[in-house]
């Protein structure tokens, strides 16, 4: 088993590219791509994230290795092993651990050649992330240096890989001789290197449950993951929505998805990500933004912030279309969520159409959205001014439940949900030029709203009861 | 106008004189850098890099001390900036060494108990050296800035522009003097056209060897952060610092650019790459804490900093990547794990060493 285990990191990789690694740094990324570029869809086994790339069965381990290390500048190079990518000569050289007795493996590994003093966490550059999901590739490009770009598979890579402690048999395609080593013969402990627990567990102090790069509005693959599954049970079991009108959503390219808000605690947002994700075919990702409020307040504006809401503002908004995502706006904001039960599904002021405007500018399709259900959610009774001056919230909100229960009312009420997508409006015949002209844009504001609302309350009128539809 | 005029003469670029065109020197005509507060870090190895740079001719350094990365290009003159009269003094140096590129780095990386003094170096001093630089009819200016200028405030946008304005924060008499300096500089740039005025404002400066309030923050065993927040954070490695310092002054671009590493990452995160445990505490205790710390000389910033441990401050490099070519070299992510392996190493040394 992985008989040449300590040989491999000293293929094909450039000798200089693992040195600044060994000292614990992060080395800029100037490693010339080819040299990964040329070692394509080889990568074995996968034990995780093989989404992105076809695998074939037994390729040499070489391979992995070489693209490891050289790929996107040696970040994930392995600590322990690229060692031997610093000295000149390949596969040689590495004899040195070789000499190394058997017993003395495990605790000579992290620190000892490194020429470094003992350091509490050694194995700390390794990447930890058990990242599942693939990483963007535009989220990767934005983050490359000059004249070097970088796809989801290098992104990947540097995320995932921990070339070492593959339990990849030695298939014999390298042409070097082999090198009698019985230090890793294949003795049970060294299952324990092959395995990626302790690394994903504790290495790098822990990072586990979170990823070592979020995207560059702060969400967190890893950390959104975890949530996912919580957040399709609530979808299907619990509001068990129905999403109607997918396919006026479109699987690329920019579009701008206009919602009514409701509910005392913005469940929408989260829902409506988790429709698209879950129903859309291309099962893109949703980026919402919310009313600074929500992203402002402690534990909530974080926890919004790494599964994909952004601060409701036209730069992000811009910078997001840009980017062609999918962007979802609550164009009545605060008025939206904090309208009493009485008022419900009686859409409120669409902001100035601030949002026709960004339509305007970036050229991206109006997709008009309907949400029946989440009124009933947190039924707002009244609102308590004078509270909130103390607690620093717009209001204090008082529904059935809240302040009653505890943070048990906080929990939503069962209500069964519909979401409309309504065909999508062009309003590219205007011209980004339309977004200076303040009575245009009102009045297309106005159309919209009312679109909206002929939306919603066409869901309503088909519907017998809040909670069993 | 008659010592322009005498300076141009000099180095071998009087041709551009005779049509009348002020085309700040290219190739041929070799460098005579100034620049102030050469022992700050960035200073320190500006000054060193040039040494080893062939289209640097002199590098002339107007500081209290002499860096020691000083060589024989260097020339050294003790001034002290928050002196009164150092204007003219500091002209009379520029002019007898035909100085051509002012880079202006007297700044104090971490806020000081010394307010008044700090606004006479920042704010005044800055004043000084433009005047200076007027007097002189200097080509190129430099000066360093820092997008902490921004301000953490709950209305930024994820990423601010060159065009935002500078808000600072309240309070916080270490940001008002470096925004001072930045206003004196534009107006410098407005009525000296000739001149080619860069000011980069770079994002806070993390790596192995930097030593400022950030760096002393994240080197605490426990890093005190804000209970129930986790903006994201954005360095600049410190030799993409350098770098882009260089850059400015083999290019002539004028105008603001911000200096920022690519990639943004959560406070907490931050922590957990330098190695270090966060401590979580609510806002107005550690806002009552820091504020006995920082009259105890324990803490590393007055209170008013606590901002950016809650809102957003990061800022945008796409104008520096087109207009300046310039490109970090590493992510926000690298400088920290950069930092971090440093900060270890240090860590191990202190345990070898302890009796």
């Amino acid at each position: 088993m992985a008989k040449d285990r300590n040989k491999r990191p000293s293929r094909g990789e450039p000798p200089a590219a693992s040195a600044g690694e060994q000292k614990g740094r992060a080395t800029p990324r100037v490693t010339p791509k080819p040299a990964m570029k040329t070692l394509p869809n080889k990568r074995p086994g996968a034990r995780r994230a093989p989404a992105l790339r076809a695998t074939p069965p037994e390729p040499p381990p070489a391979t992995r290795t070489a693209r490891a290390t050289s790929a996107a500048g040696t970040r994930a190079a392995p600590r322990t092993k690229s060692d031997a990518g610093t000295r000149a000569a390949p596969r040689v050289n590495t004899d040195t651990t070789a000499i190394t007795p058997k017993r003395e493996r495990p605790s000579a590994r992290p620190t000892a050649r490194r020429g470094e003093p003992p350091a509490p966490t050694a194995p700390k550059s390794r990447a930890t992330t058990p990242s599942l999901i693939p990483v963007p590739v535009l989220e990767a490009a934005a983050f490359g240096p000059p004249g070097i770009t970088i796809d989801a598979d290098d992104v990947e890579t540097m995320a995932v890989d921990a070339p070492q402690f593959d339990a990849q048999p030695f298939d014999g395609e390298l042409k070097e001789p082999a090198v009698d080593d019985d230090r890793v013969s294949g003795a049970p402990e060294h299952d324990v290197y092959a395995n990626d627990y302790y690394m994903r567990q504790w290495g790098r102090a822990g990072l586990r449950g979170r990823s070592e790069q979020v995207d560059e509005f702060g969400l967190d693959p890893t950390f959104e993951a975890r949530f996912r599954r919580g957040f399709e049970v609530l979808f299907r079991k619990y509001f068990r929505v129905d999403v109607s009108g997918l396919e006026n959503v479109p699987g690329e390219g920019r579009a701008l998805l206009v919602s009514n808000h409701s509910g005392t605690f913005p469940w929408d947002g989260v829902m409506l990500k988790t429709a698209i994700h879950l129903d859309h075919p291309s099962r893109r990702d949703l980026r919402w933004l919310t009313e600074d409020f929500v992203f402002h307040f402690p534990f909530l504006g974080t926890f919004l912030n790494r599964i994909g809401a952004v601060r409701a503002n036209p730069e992000n908004a811009e910078r997001l279309l840009a980017r062609d995502e999918l962007v979802a706006v609550f164009p009545e904001g605060i008025q939206g969520i904090g309208k009493l039960y009485r008022q419900r599904y009686q859409l409120q002021r669409f902001g100035r159409g601030g949002y026709i405007k960004l339509a305007l500018r970036t050229g991206a399709t109006i997709i008009p959205t309907a949400i029946v259900g989440a009124e009933e959610t947190n039924p707002l009774l009244f609102k308590l001014g004078w509270l909130s001056k103390l607690t620093g919230l717009p209001y204090l909100p008082v529904t059935p439940t809240f302040p009653w229960l505890g943070p048990l009312g906080l929990v939503p009420l069962p209500s069964k949900w519909k979401i409309v997508f309504g065909p999508p409006i062009d309003l590219s015949e205007h011209g980004p030029e339309g977004a200076d002209d303040a009575i245009l844009v009102n009045r297309l504001n106005e159309r919209i709203r009312a679109v909206i609302q002929t939306m919603v309350d066409d869901s309503l009128a088909g519907r017998d009861s809040a909670f069993f539809g | 106008m008659g010592t322009g005029t005498n300076r141009n003469g000099l180095g071998g670029a009087s041709l551009a004189r005779a049509d009348g065109l002020r085309i700040a020197r290219v190739a041929p005509r070799k460098r005579v850098i100034a620049v102030s507060g050469a022992s700050s870090f960035l200073g320190r190895n500006l000054v060193g890099l040039l040494e080893s740079d062939d289209a640097t001719a002199k590098i002339v350094v107007v500081d209290v001390q002499a860096p020691r990365t000083a060589g024989s290009k260097t020339r050294f003159y003790q001034l002290d900036l928050t002196q009164p009269a150092v204007d003219a003094r500091v002209a009379e140096i520029l002019g007898a060494e035909e100085v051509d590129t002012f880079v202006h780095l007297a700044f104090l990386s971490s806020p000081s108990h010394a307010g008044a003094w700090a606004h006479e170096l920042e704010s005044v001093g800055t004043m000084h050296v433009l005047n200076a630089c007027r007097e002189q009819r200097i080509q190129k200016f430099i000066l360093r800035s820092q997008t902490a200028l921004y301000g953490a405030h709950a209305s930024n946008p994820n990423f601010l522009t060159e065009s935002h304005a500078v808000r600072g924060l309240p309070h916080t008499q270490f940001l008002a003097d470096k925004i001072d300096a930045e206003k004196e500089t534009r107006k410098f740039a407005q009525s000296a056209p000739h001149a080619c005025t860069t000011i980069l404002r770079f994002a806070p400066v993390l790596g192995p060897t930097a030593n400022n309030f950030l760096t002393r923050w994240l080197s605490r065993r426990f890093v005190p952060t804000v209970l129930g927040f986790d903006p994201l954070l954005q360095f600049v490695h410190e030799m993409d610092a350098l770098a882009a310092l260089k850059l400015a002054i083999a290019r002539d671009v004028p105008g603001t650019f911000n200096v920022i590493g690519d990639g943004v990452l959560p406070v907490s995160t931050v922590v957990k790459l330098a190695g270090r445990t966060a401590l979580p505490m609510p806002w107005t205790v550690l806002q009552q804490l820091t504020a006995l710390g920082w009259s105890a000389n324990a803490a590393e910033v007055p209170p008013s900093f606590l901002a950016y441990l809650r809102f957003l401050c990061v800022a945008d490099g796409e104008r520096a990547a087109a207009e300046l070519g310039f490109r970090a070299a590493y992510t926000t992510r690298e400088a920290v794990l950069d930092f971090g392996g440093a900060l270890r190493l240090r860590d191990a040394r202190l345990l070898q060493d302890a009796p």
